[in-house]
């Protein structure tokens, strides 16, 4: 099975938009694919196909520490052993004597818990969010919905593309699209990581040139070979020029240009209610027009290092 | 308005990327700067921070981001095993008769340095990321003047909240009167670690069934953080989503309202600033400027 990741550096480049609009001609050009959104923080891919969810499985998270104000005396020693600034006396310490967790803070190491005196601090497990399986217009998906402020993003990222790798192979899929998250850090590196080819979408901004270089140097650490999409591709011409320039340096092939085209969202509409997002010969949606052309050269490049459907 | 009177932390944030943060906070920050504030920008962004590109401190200083890494004595150790135990994330194993430790596991919490009773483990700084901080051109940021300082992870690295909070006590020690923090995308970890303890938290959306759809979760995470909350609506005109709907079922004040408009993003791709380059650029931050003040005071109250 093939793997393409579609990824920025940046957020709100585009990667949605693209990768739902990849999936549709993929899978009329008769690849069997399961699609992955691995943005678990703000999935967004569900939304633009209109998935409907046929199940969810609970994420386990780490665990937060809780100290027992009954047993505890106040004497501080768990502020002293937190790394993470996350215990400090209570709001009427002058009354209670008593220390207290800030759950927003806590990374759950249990650092604080031998150190207690009282054995007044018990590590409680959490729920970090969960896996759910859908079905769109496409093919099936996999995405994932991290419970606000947990920290295990890059694992449930990793829990997403194992249950996607499985329904893979239950149904024959060749191809796996993955909608990525933004950024370079654990989700991104969870999310690239053992793919076959980063799509990297740009957009010709000041910042979108920073962020790609970014993410560029990670997916070769990460061994993954990268091409460009060039997304609202007329909105600058010096950004595009940087955009291009950066990719001739970098010896990135540079898949072509999506112009800023408001139908682009149209597209998405109507695939997601399962009509053709491309009227052929409509000049007026050339932003759908460019995607497909992008999907063939992706095809071609992923073809190109070994046929699709082994 | 009249100046300000005490200190004030501004977070700005948004559950989806590429919404507008940036934008908001550079010009926000220069905003403040120019309304008599002295303002310290803080770019919590450390995946991809920006907010540089846009101001251009003037000689930035730099300083390396460690986290501590223990190094076991393999003379000391007595393989007791109790590192291992200890450790939450499964950083440490013991394999071959020797005690393993792999870094991009390890959160430098030192539980197993306290636990290791022969004392085999020291600990090491180890570099995950780097705090960049410099002072801004007096001409851009008159009269009061503006710093920024940068969080930037290293390539490879995962330590994203390390980066952003050292990237904060850098504005804590800079003790400015503004702090205004550039948070990542996302409503997870990171994110937490550049919103906690602000004073009011600006979310920046666009008015897509995606914008809406993240708005709601960064809301969430707001609201159960307890933090004021305020909206800033971006490219105002560019899809249907009922944003001001929610925000009234929600009682959330929406602070600003910027229009979709192509000279806005082209200002923008070019690196400019669009409180300097659009004809009604200074208006929309100052008065973006007095209603997160406005929102700050309400919230006090």
């Amino acid at each position: 099975m093939r793997t393409i990741v579609f990824a920025s550096g940046k957020g709100g480049t585009g990667k949605t938009t693209l990768t739902a609009l990849a999936a549709h001609f993929a899978a009329a050009g008769g690849a069997p694919l399961v699609l992955a959104d691995c943005d678990v923080e703000a999935s967004n891919l569900p939304i633009a196909l209109r998935a409907v969810e046929t199940g969810c499985d609970a994420f386990a998270g780490g665990a937060k520490a809780v100290i027992d104000p009954e047993a505890c005396r106040g004497c501080g020693a768990c502020q002293v052993a937190c790394r993470f600034d996350a215990i400090g006396p209570s709001e009427e310490y002058f009354r209670d004597r008593t220390y207290v967790v800030d759950p927003w803070a806590c990374e759950g190491c249990g650092a604080c818990v031998p150190v207690c005196g009282d054995a007044a601090i018990r590590m409680e497990p959490s729920q970090a969010g969960e896996v759910c399986s859908a079905d769109t217009s496409v093919g099936a998906m996999v995405f994932g919905r991290l419970a606000p402020g947990e920290d295990l993003s890059g694992k449930l990222v990793t829990e997403v593309r194992t249950r996607a790798a499985r329904i893979a192979e239950e149904r024959g899929a060749s191809l796996m699209l993955i909608d990525g998250p933004p950024g370079v850090g654990c989700p991104a590196i969870a999310s690239v990581t053992g793919t076959d080819l980063l799509v990297a979408v740009a957009e010709p901004t000041l910042s979108g040139e920073h962020d790609l270089r970014r993410l560029v140097l990670l997916a070769r650490r990460l061994g993954t070979p990268v091409a460009v999409v060039l997304n609202k591709a007329d909105l600058s011409h010096s950004g595009a020029e940087r955009i291009r320039a950066l990719a001739a340096a970098e010896g990135l092939p540079l898949l072509g240009d999506v112009p800023f085209d408001p139908d682009l969202a149209g597209a998405l509409e109507r695939l997601a209610v399962g009509e053709p997002p491309d009227a052929l010969g409509d000049p007026g949606r050339q932003g759908t027009a460019a995607v497909r052309r992008i999907w063939f050269s992706v095809a071609e490049m992923a073809a190109a290092q070994g046929p699709l459907g082994e | 308005m009249p100046p300000l009177l005490g200190r004030l932390t501004v977070a700005i944030a948004s559950g989806k990327g590429g919404t507008g943060k940036t934008l908001v906070a550079t010009n926000l920050a220069l905003a403040a700067a120019r309304a008599g504030s002295p303002v310290a920008l803080v770019d919590c962004d450390a995946d991809a921070p920006n907010d540089a590109l846009f101001l251009a401190p003037v000689e930035p200083r730099r300083a390396d981001v460690t986290v501590p890494l223990p190094v076991i004595d393999a003379d000391a150790c007595v393989l007791c095993g109790a590192c291992r135990d200890a450790c939450a994330y499964g950083a440490i194993r013991i394999l071959g008769g020797s005690v393993l430790v792999f870094p991009e596991l390890c959160h430098g919490c030192g539980a197993c340095v306290s636990v290791c009773s022969p004392r085999a483990i020291t600990e090491e700084p180890r570099r995950v990321g780097e705090v960049e901080w410099g002072r801004l051109s007096p001409d851009l940021a008159n009269p009061a003047g503006a710093d920024v300082i940068t969080g930037r992870l290293d390539i490879g690295e995962v330590k994203t909240p390390s980066v952003i909070r050292a990237a904060r006590e850098r504005a804590q020690i800079l003790h400015r009167a503004v702090t205004i923090l550039d948070a990542p995308p996302g409503v997870a970890c990171a994110a937490v670690a550049a919103i906690r303890d602000a004073d009011v938290l600006v979310l920046v959306t666009e008015p897509t069934p995606f914008g809406l759809h993240d708005l709601e979760l960064a809301v969430t995470l707001g609201q159960e953080m307890g933090i004021p909350l305020g909206v800033v609506i971006n490219r105002d005109g560019e899809g249907v989503a009922d944003i001001a709907g929610f925000c009234e079922r929600e009682g959330i004040p929406i602070l600003a309202r910027i229009p979709f408009e192509r000279r806005i993003a082209e200002i923008y791709a070019d690196g400019g600033l669009v409180i300097d380059e659009h004809p009604e650029g200074a208006a929309w931050f100052t008065a973006l400027w007095a209603a997160v003040r406005e929102r700050a005071e309400e919230a006090e109250w």
